[in-house]
């Protein structure tokens, strides 16, 4: 899987939980998750199993907590991904 | 994360610094409570004996887990559980508060009350590295058999009832890293206006149930912090059900007003 994919992937999984819906017009790899698009930090564990459950990987606490742009999103799971 | 030596012992001076605060300002702060806002709890002496038998079997790290209606709640609860000289002879049941930074830490005075509480304070959203110290904080204090009441469901309840839909999982994240804790589940409401408020209001009585919980998962990771905070969520919100069921019934009444 390319980064494209995967990165078309983590922007499916991540859409239904953001509150900021105008900022996915201008979504890309430097787009914080909680800051810019308004995701609540408890539904953000929620994003991280989801991504788990897609891509088949398992995510640690430590891993999950490095989390913060779109960008850190797909290099995490591309690297799990392998 | 090893919490470098500098902090572990600036947590070992708060812990006695507010220890000692505790001690001069914990009879001005009943008092206030008793007589200045006529507060008072249902079967108080119950519920101590409760707390003080919880921590006599759990000497260990504790998580004190409530629900959260207004901004006074951990003071209120501190006061419900335990009398001065239950604090003074026990001071690690005596619990850490983890209050939003951003509501507290922004004036000096606010941020003293803060310290001198035995409070760490916690970022919503905050970047990796401060989470992990945060975290760390809460841990360091934990494995030294100290107490925190924390509010799982990560906010207050602007219904007035335990959200058990949109929560936080930062409880489960927390139990995940130190996996000895105990968890007491405390279910705290104004019996005469209750419900979500800044403030009660005074002349309250509160009504006070606890519960030891020993939340159970065959995940690992995130998936077990989601799982532990759930189990948690869900007793309290079994607890309200209990206090409505117990109010409706007339089990659980009022005295009479004197």
């Amino acid at each position: 899987m390319n980064e494209a994919q995967i990165t078309e992937k983590v922007i499916a999984l991540i859409t239904p939980y953001v509150k900021n819906t105008e900022a996915l017009n201008s979504i890309g790899k430097d787009t914080r998750i909680l800051a810019d698009l308004g995701v609540n930090s408890a539904r953000l564990v929620d994003i991280v199993l989801a991504f788990e459950d897609e891509f088949d990987i398992e995510v640690s606490d430590d891993a999950a907590d490095s989390i913060a742009t779109i960008g850190d999103a797909v290099q995490l799971i591309g690297k799990l991904v392998g | 994360m090893k919490l470098p030596r500098r902090m572990r012992l600036a947590l070992r001076v708060q812990r006695g610094i507010s220890y000692l605060c505790f001690a001069l300002f914990g009879p001005i702060l009943t008092a206030i409570y008793r007589f200045r806002f006529r507060f008072s709890a249902h079967q108080v002496d119950a519920v101590r004996a409760q707390y003080r038998a919880v921590r006599a079997e759990h000497p260990g790290p504790l998580l004190i887990c409530s629900n959260h209606l207004t901004l006074v709640d951990s003071i209120i609860q501190t006061i419900v559980l335990g009398s001065l000289w239950d604090y003074l002879r026990h001071p690690a049941s005596l619990p850490w508060n983890l209050p939003e930074a951003k509501n507290f830490y922004h004036r000096f005075s606010w941020r003293l009350v803060c310290y001198l509480g035995r409070c760490i304070p916690v970022e919503r959203g905050a970047c990796a590295e401060q989470a992990r110290l945060a975290q760390a904080r809460m841990r360091y204090v934990l494995d030294r058999g100290d107490a925190i009441a924390i509010f799982p469901e990560g906010r207050r309840s602007r219904s007035g009832r335990v959200d058990d839909r949109d929560f936080s999982y930062g409880v489960g994240q927390l139990l995940n890293r130190v996996p000895g804790a105990k968890v007491l589940c405390v279910y705290l409401r104004g019996m005469h206006f209750g419900g979500f408020a800044d403030f009660p209001t005074p002349g309250d009585r509160f009504y006070v149930q606890l519960k030891m919980l020993v939340p159970h998962s065959a995940s690992t990771g995130l998936r077990r912090a989601r799982d532990y905070s759930a189990q948690i969520v869900a007793q309290l919100k079994a607890m309200e059900d209990d206090y409505f069921t117990a109010r409706a019934s007339g089990a659980l009444s009022l005295p009479a007003a004197s």
